[in-house]
């Protein structure tokens, strides 16, 4: 029943990805891609619901779940920030990405198929994984208006204004702003998850080497946010770092 | 009862014609009251916009009533028989088409404007409150501002900027959003700064510096303008805290250098800057766009994408007539 689920929010995302950027390419403005993320919240929310249930925990224990997770907190994200800034634009570049993380889930071996109940589940082991998760999903969506930005940053540099993708982009100013405000919640919440991993019972040597690639994750963004707020940055580079640094951070899931 | 429309506009009719046949907003209903005796009709409407004035009116015969109106206006105002060539006509049918148009921006002087929705929902209200409406303008009337709606909504008449200033005040909005936090500097006294500016203080902008050579004109312009003058040898400080920047001068080289927004870029913690270069020769250095937060257009840019606009309007003209048409057939207006 879990699969299920995900294979839905699976295809509901692919689905408003593409709807939205059928919408932008004809230059009009998709006002069903909000309806389409809400669907894959609750589909996403399902799965995870069911997976808990399996673990008496939180469902964060294979990668599976991890990548589940972080595609929800994103939509998350998207759906608390999106329609409150008027950049429903945002769903359709974050469904894609939305799409790609539980594909990635649904590949074979990725979900354990029958997840073991956790005994003796830690407070400070669950808290970690759950804010550390949701930090990943707000700097992913920090790195989705990035990649907005970007777009609308080159076309208003080279003149190429007619797209109908350029006309449906939100204000490079607000995307800048939403990035930013992603920024320190998602550098917030991965603090949180840090201070939460080193108080949680740490056993083997990988998990060492998780929270100080966490740790290197943390620094790198904090620097970042530290340049900008005391030096300034330019909008191009404080996007280019925010999409680079993501990429990078994944690194940190393979050292789970 | 019969439809027609008597009118003259800014394509059939001098200033001088058509001053002396424009009404005030607020003399909108009485005029309609004027003009149903004026005809001997049932029902009128007047229409005046700085471009057009245009009467529509209910008879039993439409033919009949407008020799009437146009004899009994010529008279009115004291014009000669010659005049009558700066009139159209419009009856049955024609009319409706024609005020189909008009709602929709088809017949105004900036092809697609939105304005004249609203004026002429204007002088529908004043007509409709002074009671010179019936059945067969108030169908027509209701049933043209749900056509104008229609072709406005599905095809992009409407869409884009055709002016100079109203496309620099667009890709202002494109960079900053809401422009309440933005300040704007004009250098050079010109006209076409001026106007350009206003645009931007009128969609909300913060504040206006206005620097120029002659800092009496620069203080006058600035004064006129709500703004602060500041001396030409000032601007480059002015440059660090404003985020719009109209140049217009008539010097005959380039006034604005990279070295100079080089300068400032740490003052300004790096944030957006967009520079309108509107004056020939340029003020500003092409160099000054290579800058990463640096947004700069010169003349030919925006007219390029004024005409761009213009001429995508002009392409929807046949679409937006197919629905006009196909909507009138629909609704079978009395009166047509």
């Amino acid at each position: 029943m879990d699969r299920w689920f995900l294979l839905i929010a699976t295809l509901l995302a692919a689905i408003g990805g593409t709807w939205g950027m059928i919408s932008v390419h004809r230059g009009t403005r998709s006002h069903w891609t909000v309806v389409w993320m809400v669907a894959v919240l609750l589909c996403q929310l399902g799965f995870l619901s069911i997976r808990g249930q399996l673990r008496a925990a939180c469902p964060l224990q294979d990668l599976g779940e991890m990548l589940v997770f972080l595609a929800w907190s994103l939509t998350l994200f998207y759906l608390l920030i999106g329609p409150a800034y008027r950049i429903s634009l945002l769903g359709v570049f974050s469904a894609p990405l939305v799409f790609v993380l539980q594909a990635a889930a649904l590949i074979s071996g990725m979900l354990t198929t029958s997840p073991k109940r956790d005994l003796s589940p830690n407070m400070f082991h669950s808290l970690h994984s759950a804010t550390s998760v949701l930090a990943y999903g707000a700097l992913a969506l920090a790195g989705v208006a990035g990649i907005m930005f970007l777009v609308l940053d080159r076309q208003l540099k080279v003149h190429h204004l007619k797209s109908g993708l350029f006309r449906n982009l939100p204000p490079a100013h607000e995307l800048l702003v939403s990035l930013e405000r992603l920024l320190w919640l998602g550098t917030g919440l991965l603090t949180l998850g840090i201070i939460a991993g080193f108080l949680m019972p740490r056993t083997t040597t990988s998990v060492h080497s998780h929270l100080i690639v966490a740790m290197a994750v943390w620094v790198g963004y904090t620097g970042l946010l530290a340049v900008k707020t005391v030096r300034g940055l330019t909008g191009r580079k404080l996007a280019l770092s925010a999409v680079a640094m993501f990429i990078l951070s994944l690194v940190v899931f393979a050292r789970v | 009862m019969e439809l027609l429309c008597l009118g003259l506009n800014h394509r059939t009719a001098p200033v001088e014609v058509r001053e002396r046949f424009a009404v005030g907003s607020t003399q909108l209903g009485a005029a309609a009251m004027e003009l149903a005796t004026l005809a001997d009709a049932t029902e009128g409407v007047v229409i005046s916009t700085c471009n057009r004035t245009e009467f529509y009116l209910a008879a039993p015969d439409a033919r009949e009533a407008l020799i009437l109106l146009e004899a009994r206006l010529t008279l009115r105002e004291s014009l000669d028989a010659g005049a009558s060539i700066h009139f159209y006509r419009k009856v049955k049918s024609e009319a409706a088409v024609h005020l189909c148009r008009v709602v929709s921006g088809l017949d105004s002087m900036m092809l697609g404007e939105t304005e004249i929705f609203g004026q002429v929902k204007q002088a529908y209200q004043a007509a409709l409150a002074a009671g010179t409406t019936g059945c067969v303008l108030n169908r027509l009337f209701q049933r043209a501002f749900g056509v104008g709606k229609k072709v406005r909504t599905e095809t992009s008449i409407q869409e884009g900027s055709t002016s100079v200033g109203n496309v620099a005040v667009d890709l202002a909005e494109k960079i900053f959003g809401h422009l309440k936090d933005s300040e704007v500097m004009i250098l050079g006294a010109g006209e076409m700064s001026r106007i350009t500016a206003q645009s931007l203080v009128s969609r909300g902008a913060r504040s206006i510096f206005v620097s120029n050579r002659s800092f009496d004109r620069a203080e006058e312009l600035a004064r006129n303008m709500g703004g602060t003058a500041v001396r030409f040898d000032d601007w480059q400080r002015a440059l660090e805290r404003v985020d719009v920047v109209i140049s217009s001068t008539g010097a005959p080289h380039a006034l604005i250098h990279r070295a100079d927004v080089e300068k400032v870029r740490r003052a300004r913690k790096f944030r957006p800057l967009f520079f309108i270069d509107i004056a020939v020769p340029r003020d500003i250095h092409p160099d000054v766009g290579e800058i990463e937060e640096v947004y700069l257009y010169d003349i030919d840019t925006l007219e390029n994408l004024a005409s761009e606009a213009r001429t995508r309007r002009q392409l929807q003209i046949e679409l937006c007539e197919g629905i006009i048409i196909a909507e009138l057939a629909k609704l079978n207006l009395p009166g047509t």
